[in-house]
């Protein structure tokens, strides 16, 4: 028996929705670190499911492997700014990022 | 081996193996910067800011012959087709990205110094995110287009945050970097449902496959509609559309000026590259062209939205540099009419919006740069009061401002007139009346911001006991303002010829 095409698509779908609202309405910056990457994964999943659908070539799975390693890259960068950021001010609240307004 | 393929890439080629000696210079000089120290030339910065700007210039240099020699007559440099495209198109942008790097890389050249940010990681952060904006502007499939995004943004994270010392700088790193990889996420996923609708990561053949779908129906189409709003969205993102927007003020505010200058240009127009790219090259059949049911109207309310409020927000500001990032999501808007036109009118309308992106190109590098230029370390110009009289006691610094902000606000002889009227033109032969005459009326508007500087450069004096503005000695910043100044100048007296140019370029991708 093979799990439906669908089914992954959904997961999929309910992980990215669970990163993108976890951004939205989260105020750590580290969490919000880690929406993202949710929402990352959650198009490697996408792309990986709906290879199964296209036999004839791996766009799909050799997409996924420049993602893993773009994301791992994005994280690097991202901490160190968290990083920097925590050392300035001592905290890792997005609502304390309030220098800079209108 | 297989020249013609090199002689193709050799732009891309030529910059990144600059970017890569700079980097192994730069590990091997000696010098390294105090921060206490009030030694201007104790740091790299002089030797590798001009390195920098020649190994970029080069990029553009090769571009621009291989314009001559004719990129169909390469032969094998379709072999890395669709994932980097060698057309009119890419050596267009390709020019325009280095040439703005290259003027930001001088202007940092007396920028860094002069604040004691001396560190030579600079120079290879806007070489390799310059080689990102090329790969961008040329990918013809969704892979490289997230590869040359992703290297791109990644340097300007960094650049953002250069000063890290300073809680504003790393402030704006923050949101910056928060938002712009939130918007690739949008992007990305946007492209993995193309990918599943229509089998195809590239360009070519998404647009074939949607124009073989039944308008309207089955659970492809949906997704193919699912997949263009959530890529139109992470592109609005990217070039800092009205109402996505909100992370552009602060970063613009927050980062080293040359890092502004750098992220309003260059990552600007890699944005709109693309945009252009994937609107017309993936979207352009199967109905989303259409008005009545795909993206343009949807474009157009994101141009009308942006023009007005970043020009009615963008007045109220008391920092000049944040007036500029307003300013720039404003110029942002403009163009996006012109994307809107491009649909209907063609080659034309989308040679005009190359064209504008060149003009704005000249004219942002020279208004950042003149405001790098107006302050000095601990004197930095940043509000309007900063700028009182300054026009007076430095008649060159504030003549070069002046120059360019009449070119923003669109006043002739400079490029930036005959960007805007070429807009507007391209605006009015699709029909797009109402769009043309919301353009007009907002870069009235704008004239009063833009004014409302030279006003105080020339016509107040600085309240007695206030900080006053200190220009600073630069002949790297004064090169880029020349540069950028006469090229203002001969776009605006001779705008055809480039006019021509920009329109060639834009019927390579149609």
């Amino acid at each position: 028996m093979t799990v439906p095409l669908e089914y992954f698509v959904i997961v999929a779908a309910a992980l990215f929705m669970t990163g993108a609202v976890g951004f939205l309405i989260r105020r750590n910056l580290l969490v919000l670190l880690m929406s993202i990457e949710l929402m990352l994964n959650a198009v490697n999943l996408t792309l990986v499911a709906f290879n199964r659908q296209y036999v004839g070539g791996h766009a799909g799975q050799i997409f996924t492997f420049f993602i893993i390693a773009i994301a791992a890259a994005e994280a690097a960068v991202g901490l160190a700014i968290v990083l920097a950021f925590f050392r300035l001010r001592s905290t890792v609240r997005s609502d304390d990022a309030d220098l800079l307004r209108n | 081996m297989n020249s013609g393929l090199f002689l193709g890439l050799s732009p891309l080629l030529v910059v990144s193996l600059g970017g890569l000696l700079l980097m192994v210079a730069e590990a091997f000089s000696k010098r390294r910067v105090d921060e206490t120290s009030d030694d201007r030339d104790a740091g790299p910065s002089s030797e590798l800011s001009l390195g920098t700007a020649v190994t970029l210039l080069a990029g553009a240099v090769f571009a621009a012959a291989i314009w001559f020699v004719g990129p169909e007559k390469l032969e094998g440099a379709s072999s890395v087709a669709p994932w980097v495209i060698v057309d009119r198109f890419t050596l267009f942008f390709s020019f325009v990205l280095c040439l703005g790097g290259a003027l930001a890389a001088l202007l940092a050249g007396g920028y860094l110094p002069e604040h004691r940010l001396d560190r030579g990681e600079f120079y290879p952060l806007i070489i390799f995110s310059t080689v990102g904006a090329m790969i961008l502007a040329s990918a013809g499939d969704l892979l490289s287009l997230f590869l040359g995004l992703e290297t791109m943004s990644l340097g300007v994270y960094a650049m953002v945050g250069f000063r890290r010392a300073s809680l504003r700088s790393t402030e704006a790193a923050v949101k910056y970097f928060l938002l712009g990889s939130f918007a690739a996420a949008l992007l990305l996923y946007g492209g993995a449902l193309l990918y599943g609708a229509t089998g195809h990561t590239d360009l070519a053949g998404i647009r074939e496959a949607i124009a073989n779908m039944q308008p309207g129906k089955g659970s492809n189409f949906a997704l193919v509609i699912t997949a263009a709003v959530l890529i139109i969205v992470g592109l609005a993102f990217k070039v800092s559309a009205v109402p996505f927007h909100m992370w552009t003020p602060d970063a613009y505010e927050g980062a080293p000026t040359p890092t502004t200058t750098y992220m309003a240009v260059a990552v600007k127009c890699a944005a709109f590259a693309t945009m252009l790219r994937v609107l017309i090259g993936a979207f352009g059949e199967g109905g989303l062209e259409s008005w009545a049911a795909g993206w343009p109207p949807v474009v157009a309310l994101l141009a009308v939205l942006t023009m007005t409020v970043a020009n009615l927000v963008a007045g109220q500001q008391e920092s000049v540099k944040r007036m500029l990032a307003y300013s720039s999501i404003a110029h942002a808007g403009y163009v996006l009419v012109g994307v809107v036109a491009t649909m209907r009118a063609g080659g034309d309308a989308q040679g005009s919006v190359m064209f504008y992106l060149l003009t704005y190109t000249v004219s942002t590098v020279g208004a950042f740069g003149a405001l790098i230029l107006m302050g000095s370390r601990g004197a930095e110009a940043v509000s309007y009061e900063d700028l009182a009289g300054v026009g007076k006691r430095h008649p060159a610094a504030g003549f070069a401002f002046s120059l360019f902000l009449l070119s923003l606000a669109g006043v002739p002889p400079t490029a930036g007139f005959f960007g805007k009227l070429y807009i507007v033109k391209a605006s009015i032969g699709a029909g797009l009346y109402p769009l043309a005459i919301i353009l007009l009326l907002n870069s009235v508007i704008s004239a009063y911001y833009y004014l409302r500087v030279m006003v105080y450069m020339y016509m107040r004096e600085p309240a007695p006991g206030a900080p006053i503005a200190k220009p600073m000695r630069s002949g790297y910043v004064a090169t880029a303002l020349v540069v950028a100044g006469v090229l203002v100048l001969v776009l605006g007296l001779w705008p055809t010829t480039s006019l021509q140019i920009a329109v060639e370029a834009a019927l390579a991708t149609r």
